[in-house]
């Protein structure tokens, strides 16, 4: 009878073990292995070399300039991904909610380029941004428009990689969002249009509430996507030029040879700051989100 | 105030014309009823008052005015949809208030309506609520008051009950008539229930197919339904139609005019069949009874005959109704109908 209780109390437990387990191996331990290693100078040759060195990995992060420019770049690249995708794929989205074959041929259109391997387009992009063969300058010339110095210098290179991950993510984005725009009843729409709103107040207060749940979302995913940028600018500009593109994790991947423990310290402040941000994010505004 | 016309409407979604050509005109001040199955084009009809589905061609003129380029906020007319269509991401407040901020109420006035609505539709304390935080009773009462707070001139409703519970939907139907009472404006109200119809209107308009069966009171239209159409789909159970002779010429009574007896009836029409069914609903009885040819239905206030059971049904002469092969109503006052009647007598014990 007691053995009957017993297992009653633990079933559940036993029922989630499997799961767990998956949990536990595939995402705890390496987060603490991660945090572990940070506190370490690893030796990768002789694993009896590595020594535990405290907050040594931690301060010498804080007191490197390098890092903080990955950090500034890492921002403003986020600010302007997050910010241009999350614009233009509403206007595309707007643009394409009304469902008919021609529609449904441009959301496909625009949707293509997140199916290709980033590594391809930047590739191609790379080609198209060559200042002096390139497509792109060959196009603003002949349109009689000033040409742009692109991945080659270190004032535009930083733009020109937020211009290639915004074309690569548009259309997943305008998706998310004509799939969110059509779900509004066209009711509430004609119940306005009796209400007589105008198409801006039409925008602010029935279209914008009804899709923020959508929005919030893409703009969470997106930030912590964005922080953790490390394919287009290892394509694209290796950091360069004069590290103008390197970001955190670019930062990180120059580090996992030569100083794993660095580079761990490095992974787990970028942890921490997506984290935070995450975090702020739902303070701020999750209480503008209209779920229905 | 105001009454609306349709001159010449046709409308067609996709190249297909659900109405064609349709004139009609509903009085000012009335509780114009707009019923038929479904697909018979009737909310069609009430979006385009709106202004939100407007006419392929042909005018609309409410209060003499032709709006057929009039925006719908613009039309002084509210509309409560079936779904309510009320917004979500707004408190109730702000669902009322919404049409007047739009039309640049000023804000004290806006309060003061908004509370005084509020007090009529009995929401005083739910203001400040999220529709999500209401039951159905209480967002039909939203949908209402934003229709109300504006004021219009002409009140549109598309199957507003037809979300509620039963019970509620009684109650509602009183309301809707109070309101209608005390506020004295044109009422457009669609619907496919017959039962709503005939409670609350001035006027039904039965359409079907996208043409209009018949216009005309309730209880005209009960009593002398324009054809076979509108005899069918007034009335519950419909109207028996039993076929009469070889001009195609069909007779048909209502159940609750026909007697039901165990003997042979001395009525003008006297069937024999035998008891089908027999639903008991407390304070009267609809029995089916079978013929060899087909079945009646009766409504009847004694619950005593039981069902296997041979009985005669009888229906006294000025209770029969003649449609002719179109579907028709024969007027009772034509000559023809002399003959009709003899030919009824003939069906004795059919």
């Amino acid at each position: 009878m007691r053995n009957h209780a017993l297992w009653e109390k633990l079933r559940p437990y036993v029922m989630i073990a499997p799961a767990m387990a998956g949990i536990v191996l595939f995402v705890v331990y390496p987060v603490l292995y991660l945090v572990r290693l940070s506190f370490y100078k690893y030796n990768l040759m002789n694993k009896a070399k590595s020594k535990f060195i405290g907050w040594d990995n931690y301060r010498k992060l804080f007191g490197n300039d390098d890092f903080y420019k990955s950090l500034v770049n890492t921002v403003w690249y986020t600010v302007g991904v997050v910010a241009l995708t999350m614009i233009l794929s509403l206007l595309i989205a707007l643009w394409l909610r009304r469902s008919s074959r021609w529609n449904a041929l441009v959301q496909a259109g625009i949707f293509t380029p997140h199916i290709v391997s980033i590594v391809s387009i930047a590739l191609l992009w790379l080609w198209m941004m060559e200042p002096s063969h390139g497509l792109l300058n060959y196009v603003l010339q002949s349109l009689g428009l000033p040409t742009s110095t692109w991945l080659q210098s270190s004032k535009t290179a930083l733009v020109s990689v937020i211009i290639v991950s915004v074309w690569h993510g548009i259309g997943y984005y305008a998706l998310i969002l004509v799939a969110a725009l059509q779900s509004i009843p066209p009711s509430i729409y004609e119940a306005a249009a009796l209400d007589n709103a105008g198409r801006f107040k039409l925008f602010f207060r029935i279209t914008l509430p009804l899709i923020s749940p959508q929005l919030f979302f893409v703009l969470v995913i997106m930030t912590i996507g964005s922080f953790k940028v490390f394919d287009t600018v290892q394509v694209m500009t290796d950091g360069g030029p004069n590290q103008a593109t390197s970001t955190i994790v670019y930062y990180i991947f120059r580090y996992r040879s030569t100083n794993i423990g660095y580079s761990s310290a490095t992974g787990v402040v970028l942890m921490l700051v997506v984290g935070a941000l995450t975090f702020l994010y739902f303070r701020l505004l999750s209480r503008k989100l209209h779920y229905q | 105030m105001a009454s609306i016309v349709f001159e010449q409407v046709t409308k067609s979604f996709d190249r297909t014309a659900i109405i064609r050509d349709l004139d009609l005109t509903i009085e000012d001040g009335k509780f114009t009823v707009l019923v038929g199955p479904s697909g018979c084009g009737k909310t069609t009809l009430l979006r385009m008052i709106a202004g939100i589905g407007p006419q392929t061609s042909g005018r609309v003129l409410i209060d003499g005015k032709d709006v057929s380029r009039v925006a719908p906020g613009q039309r002084g007319v509210a509309m409560v949809f079936q779904n309510y269509a009320i917004y979500p991401t707004m408190s109730v407040r702000e669902n009322i208030e919404f049409g007047l901020k739009n039309n640049k109420v000023p804000k004290e006035e806006r309060k003061r309506l908004v509370e005084s609505i509020g007090e009529t539709v009995g929401l005083s304390g739910l203001l400040d609520r999220k529709p999500s935080a209401l039951s159905g009773g209480q967002r039909q009462r939203v949908a209402l008051a934003r229709a109300m707070v504006k004021k219009p001139s002409v009140f549109l409703m598309d199957e507003p009950l037809s979300n509620l519970d039963a019970k509620l939907r009684v109650q509602m139907r009183v309301e809707l008539i109070e309101l209608h009472k005390k506020l004295g404006t044109t009422f457009v109200y669609v619907t496919h229930d017959q039962t709503e119809a005939m409670s609350m209107a001035d006027t039904i308009v039965l359409m079907n197919e996208g043409v209009i069966q018949q216009m005309s009171s309730p209880a005209e239209m009960y009593h002398r339904p324009a054809n076979r159409f509108a005899a069918e789909f007034i009335g519950l159970p419909p109207m028996n139609i039993a076929e009469l002779g070889p001009d195609g010429v069909q007779l048909g009574f209502r159940p609750e005019s026909a007697a039901l007896s165990e003997e042979p009836l001395d009525h003008h029409l006297c069937i024999r069949g035998v008891i089908a069914t027999r639903e008991m609903l407390g304070s009267e009885t609809i029995y089916q009874v079978r013929t060899d040819k087909q079945a009646y239905m009766v409504r009847s206030a004694e619950d005593r005959f039981e069902v296997d059971r041979p009985v005669y049904v009888g229906v006294p002469a000025e209770k029969l109704h003649f449609f002719g092969a179109d579907g028709r109503r024969i007027d009772e006052r034509s000559s023809d109908v002399r003959w009709y009647l003899e030919a009824a007598r003939g069906l004795v014990y059919a």
